[in-house]
């Protein structure tokens, strides 16, 4: 257990600036989830924390020691590979046992601990097969296994559980979940499951371009995004996002008419997410459009209306049916958020 | 039909190519069973006889003296270089110094030098220090010549490994060189057992140094040939013979070369 802060890091491979100046602190048993499109510096974030990747400037400290230069043995840190990283001529007991094979653990206490964390993942028949004989999600849970065998001072997951099906998905969620609460350690997740960052986090970074956008609560992600990026990032299906402009206490678009707490002013963007529309029978609507696609999810449909430019998504009642091309109604839910962000800079407009 | 021409066309060829390879060693194997009689003729009709390895490993040829030369000099020369040239190739392959292409590029450069060019200051070398005609000295120079062909044999083995697992590794707590040991080496364990083997048959066969740096004690198999050809004329059956006895232990490594070459270990070690 110990706290991460990165204090000034930047990150450069060759000439291409991977991740620009900037800090991070991440607290002691804290679990963060790194959250971004491919490519945007999550894997380098955590190979720079574990010591695979040298840092361009700046410091690392782990429990607030400067780490800068300690080899990424004597980190004492557990992490699961994006691509895994088994090794290939070892079993899966094998595989998993050699973290405690290096720090000397006993014979005996070594198996019996590989069975008990070999269960949790469900790969207790697979003990003696080597990596190539297994399946994606297989391996995938031996390098989860081989990280979680021990109890390390931080735990780095590069998208743990991105190849298992959706059941397995879940129950290893919970493992994982348990595993925090029980252990208390602190953790670096990466993922692109929303649903997992929003159950998992104590906190969610959401990086773009290699810098962090915005760093809170998954509550406050979700029902505060800071800009454009995190507000059409965070959620699924996304938040509607409309162009428009201010006028008399009313945002209006083509087909688009709100009452907003904002000051009069051109350029805005309204923000406003799928299930905090419903459908509406009211003379003069809010939001008016032809019906463009009708989607069953399940438990809703997913309404899309157009209006000119405009296109619109609302959560229906799962038992909502029309003709595309009718004619279609929405309106604001009470008490739903209403958002609004500056077109040009992209930023949260505050009510 | 084209297709079809084709294919007899290549197998017509490779059957031309193994049979010209292969008829010299063939009838070196036949001579080397034939009496003296027998040995310049060109029938297959002869009776087989073992008098000619007798006669080689006896007084005055003693070819037991080559043989265990040239055993001595192969292995310790292989026992030296491999375990050497793996670590100078992983050094190679894995760490980004300043001017490693063109230290690499040096120790290859070695190879370019014909070995006429070398031989002479070897042989001074050897004289001043009171080494000519010695094993010792032949495994020098051995190692000089095969050492950088086996890194380079053995980086590209080591280049071919994907660095995740030694990454993986290293956080699990393993210094850089337990993950030599644990990791690199026994993925790469067959590419270097086949460079081990390629090295063997190099030192095994080397020729022109023996030559120049022996010329009693230390004489090794391929220069020991040459006393078979005496002012009585070339005495082939015995020549054949050990002949024979140079290219058994070569094949026999071959096959055992063949064996590990197309058998991949990094299979698994990633998505
Ligand atoms: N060794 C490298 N050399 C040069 N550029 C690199 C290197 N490794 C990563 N990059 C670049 O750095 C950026 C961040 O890469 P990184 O692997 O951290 O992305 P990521 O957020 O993990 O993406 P993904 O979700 O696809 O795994 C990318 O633009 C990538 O091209
Ligand atoms: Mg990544």
């Amino acid at each position: 257990m110990a706290e991460v802060r990165l204090v000034d890091v930047e990150k450069r491979y060759g000439g291409f600036l991977a991740l620009p100046k900037q800090s991070l602190t991440i607290e002691e048993g804290e679990f963060l989830v790194l959250l971004g499109p491919s490519g945007c510096g999550k894997t380098t974030t955590m190979r720079m924390i574990a010591g695979l990747e040298e840092i361009t400037s700046g410091d690392i400290l782990i429990g607030g020691e400067r780490v800068n230069d300690k080899p990424p043995k004597d980190r004492d840190i557990a992490m699961v590979f994006q691509n895994y990283g088994l090794y290939p001529h070892m079993t899966v007991q094998q595989n998993i046992a050699y973290p405690l094979k290096l720090r000397g653990v006993d014979r005996k206490a070594r198996e019996a601990r590989v069975r008990e964390t070999a269960e949790k993942v469900e790969l207790g028949a697979l003990l003696h097969r080597r990596p190539s004989e297994l399946s994606g999600g297989q391996r995938q849970r031996v390098a989860l296994a081989r990280a979680i065998v021990r109890t390390p001072k931080i735990f780095l997951m590069d998208e743990p559980l991105s190849n298992l099906d959706a059941k397995l998905r879940v129950s290893m969620r919970a493992e994982l979940k348990h595993l925090h609460h029980e252990l208390g350690v602190t953790t670096v997740y990466v993922t692109h499951d929303q649903m997992e960052a929003m159950t998992l986090a104590s906190r969610v970074a959401v990086m773009r371009e290699g810098r962090i956008v915005q760093l809170d609560t998954p509550k406050k992600i979700y029902s505060e995004p800071a800009d454009l990026f995190v507000a059409g990032f965070i959620g699924s299906p996304s938040m509607n996002l409309v162009e428009g402009h201010i006028t008399g206490g009313r945002f209006e678009a083509p087909g688009v008419s709100i009452p907003v707490a904002a000051a009069e002013r051109g350029d805005v963007v309204l923000g406003i997410r799928p299930e905090d529309l419903e459908l509406t029978t009211a003379e003069a609507p809010p939001i008016r459009g032809k019906l463009y696609a009708l989607e069953l999810t399940g438990e809703a449909t997913l309404v899309t209306l157009r209006e000119g430019a405009t296109s619109i998504c609302a959560r229906g009642p799962a038992e909502f049916e029309a003709e595309i091309d009718a004619a279609c109604a929405l309106a604001p839910r009470p008490g739903a958020r209403i958002h609004l962000f500056d077109k040009t800079t992209g930023q949260r407009i505050a009510a | 039909m084209k297709r079809i021409l084709l294919w007899w066309a290549e197998r017509a060829l490779l059957v031309l190519v193994s049979v010209i390879v292969l008829f010299p060693i063939a009838w070196m194997f036949l001579t080397a069973f034939k009496s003296p009689r027998d040995a310049y003729s060109l029938s297959l009709n002869f009776t087989p006889t073992f008098n000619n390895f007798v006669t080689v490993f006896s007084h005055p040829w003693n070819l037991g003296d080559m043989v265990l030369n040239s055993v001595v000099v192969a292995s310790v020369t292989v026992l030296i270089a491999v375990p050497c040239a793996s670590l100078a190739a992983y050094s190679f392959s894995r760490f980004r110094v300043r001017g490693r292409k063109f230290l690499f590029f040096l120790v290859l450069s070695t190879q370019f030098i014909p070995a006429v060019v070398i031989v002479l200051p070897f042989f001074l070398m050897f004289r001043q220090l009171g080494l000519l005609d010695t094993r010792i000295a032949l495994i020098i120079v051995n190692l000089a010549i095969v050492t950088p062909f086996v890194i380079w044999m053995i980086k590209g083995y080591i280049d071919a490994i994907p660095t995740d697992s030694e990454e993986a590794a290293m956080i699990d707590g393993a210094s850089r060189l337990r993950v030599i040991w644990d990791i690199v080496l026994p993925v790469a364990a067959p590419g270097i057992l086949t460079s081990a083997i390629f090295c063997f048959i190099l030192t095994w066969n080397e020729f022109l140094f023996s030559l120049i740096l022996t010329r009693r004690d230390a004489v090794t198999l391929p220069v020991g040939l040459v006393n078979f050809r005496t002012e009585r004329g070339d005495l082939w059956e015995l020549m054949s013979a050990a002949g024979v006895m140079i290219t058994v232990p070569i094949f026999i490594m071959a096959l055992l070369i063949q064996k590990h070459f197309t058998r991949g270990m990094t299979a698994g070690a990633v998505k």
